[in-house]
């Protein structure tokens, strides 16, 4: 259900528009120390390495009040509401982690076949990353804009590296709330410290169009950002007009229902 | 009996391997700027760990041309694009996609 609490924390057009973009967007401020520190204590408790087990889809959920609570947050709720819309379903979520000294990468991958319209309807991939994790630790690796191309789980493990690869590094307590087909990739991890990043997907359950908020909305605002997106990604070479094309239908999908 | 003239042998007997480098350029055109790659070595031993995913912020060339000067030959050039009605806006896999070899010396490959 839908709160007035929640409704104040949706996104603006222009975070909407960064999302159509980028194809995730990424908060460090929505979620106490206390609570990051919680988490993580957690999640030192909790048996390593234990292995997705999909009969058992929310083991670390249930295992966890204080992550129960995190995403329990107005704020955090907002922005899935803004993506996926209210009562969302909590597909399965899982404690991901990289152990110390781990020397592999996870090869480059997406989380989900082609949606029936893709990129317009989709589910989110939301992790929570409750410690400092610098770049030596491991943290996740995307490729920003690589959600409106169209491939499917394991097209891309022959890629190894790109232009404008980012690895989502920083401190702890850092949310990105990720488009079910960017591209992206677990990293190795060089220290002695385990890393941990809590994620978890949600379904909608409604029409994605007209979620976020459009009180901000500027018209001539989204398309100079649009325009000043064009060449944001080295990695699309040429094809940059035709993802410029693919943001801005997606946009009016978006935007005539807000 | 003679050895046929045309036996060919195998790599482990010619003492070189095969080194595999994928170049995905921003245009067609094989001097157009590198933008992803990928090595995948014959030269490492079994086991030992090839390129990873994001373990290099730079290409090693910047284009196939600049590869093709230091020795790589060129042994694949993607097909042109076709346009089917209704899907010209369509982006999949990245298109420009170049693939090269070069055969090494064993020796001479584990010096790095």
């Amino acid at each position: 259900m839908t709160t007035e609490t929640q409704m104040s924390h949706r996104i603006g057009a222009l975070e909407m528009a960064r999302f159509v973009v980028d194809g995730f967007l990424e908060y460090g401020d929505l979620v106490p120390d206390d609570l990051n520190a919680q988490v993580h204590r957690d999640a030192l408790a909790y048996p390593k390495n234990r292995g997705y087990n999909p009969n058992k889809p929310r083991e670390f959920w249930n295992f966890s009040d204080a992550v129960r609570e995190v995403f329990d947050l107005p704020a955090v709720r907002g922005v899935v509401e803004s993506l996926v819309g209210p009562d969302a379903i909590h597909d399965h979520s899982f404690l991901h982690t990289v152990a110390p000294g781990k020397r592999e990468a996870q090869r480059w991958h997406v989380d989900s076949s082609l949606a029936l319209d893709h990129p317009r309807q989709f589910d989110i991939l939301v992790c929570y990353f409750p410690h400092d994790a610098p770049a030596e630790m491991g943290p996740t690796l995307v490729l920003p804009g690589s959600h409106v191309r169209r491939v499917s789980y394991h097209d891309v493990t022959r890629y190894k590296n790109f232009l404008g690869q980012r690895q989502l590094s920083g401190p702890g307590g850092r949310i990105a709330f990720i488009h079910e087909s960017l591209w992206h990739c677990a990293q190795p991890n060089q220290t002695d410290q385990w890393r941990f990043m809590f994620k978890i997907r949600y379904l909608p359950r409604v029409e994605q169009r007209g979620l976020f908020s459009a009180d901000d909305l500027d018209e001539a605002e989204i398309e100079a950002f649009y325009n000043d997106s064009n060449r944001k990604y080295p990695w699309a070479g040429d094809q940059f007009v035709a993802m410029g094309q693919a943001w801005r239908s997606w946009w009016r999908y978006l935007s005539e229902a807000a | 009996m003679a050895v046929p003239a045309r036996t060919v042998l195998q790599p482990e007997m010619s003492g070189t391997r095969q080194q595999i480098l994928i170049l995905h350029l921003a245009e067609p055109d094989l001097g157009a700027q590198t933008v992803a790659w990928a090595l995948f070595d014959g030269s490492r031993p079994a086991g030992d760990q090839q390129m990873q995913a994001g373990d290099q912020p730079d290409p090693p060339y910047e284009s196939v041309v600049d590869a093709m000067h230091a020795g790589w030959r060129v042994v694949q050039l993607p097909q042109l694009p076709t346009y089917p009605q209704g899907a010209e806006h369509e982006t999949g896999p990245l298109p420009w996609e170049y693939v090269l070899e070069r055969c090494v010396r064993l020796e001479a490959a584990n010096d790095d």
